[in-house]
């Protein structure tokens, strides 16, 4: 699957809560927000608003070590 | 009839959303954007115009596939561009990798393919098909 990159709404450096948005993404005529799962800090970010993303590309990292001593998830 | 020479082809249309587009219109839908018959018609167009140019006269191709992703709303007014890449052949079969975009946006995603055919043995078999049916 496709879609658009609408929003990204975190920047690297946030540290971020399960459930908070990452991104807004616009596919199948809808807007599809993507949500943390693992909370963190923001380490990288791989897309920007307007880019076209294909299912399997990374879009965020973030690095969960400073809040469960894991290490760092997409 | 091969179909190899058209590897790599590359074809263009666009189009301005009018009313006429819109699913309420074609009757696709019943909300005023871009219908999806309209972004296939679109797209089918691009991978007429990429085959424009490599065609005999005697030869043309018709449409037997279509496999499109109609992923984002387009609007009156908005432009939109379809671009289609010749990406595989196969004796008589061409498939068309399709893309349509709007701004920045892609709205639409897909394969097409095509087949090669003779064009008067086509149109006159299908002439005869017509009278036998007693059209």
């Amino acid at each position: 699957m496709v879609a658009n990159v609408l929003e990204v709404a975190v920047a690297v450096g946030d540290h971020v809560m399960v459930g908070q948005t990452l991104l807004l993404l616009e596919s199948m005529k809808m807007e599809i927000p993507v949500l943390v799962e693992i909370a963190g800090e923001i380490v990288e970010i791989g897309v920007s608003p307007g880019d076209v993303i294909q299912e399997g590309d990374p879009l965020v990292i973030i690095d969960d070590a400073s809040d469960s001593g894991g290490g760092k998830d997409r | 009839m091969s179909t190899e020479r058209f590897l790599g082809a590359v074809g263009i249309s666009r189009m301005t959303v009018r009313h006429g587009d819109t699913a309420i219109a074609l009757g696709s839908g019943d909300v005023p954007v871009l219908g999806t018959p309209q972004v296939i018609a679109l797209a089918e167009n691009a991978t007429i115009t990429a085959l424009a140019e490599h065609l005999d006269q005697s030869e043309t191709t018709v449409g037997v596939r279509v496999e499109l992703d109609h992923l984002a709303t387009s609007s009156i007014g908005d432009e939109v561009i379809a671009t289609a890449t010749a990406v595989e052949s196969t004796t008589r079969k061409i498939v068309f990798s399709v893309e349509c975009h709007s701004g920045n946006h892609i709205i639409a995603k897909g394969l097409i393919t095509r087949v090669l055919v003779d064009r008067v043995s086509f149109i006159a078999k299908s002439a005869a098909e017509a009278l036998t049916r007693g059209n």
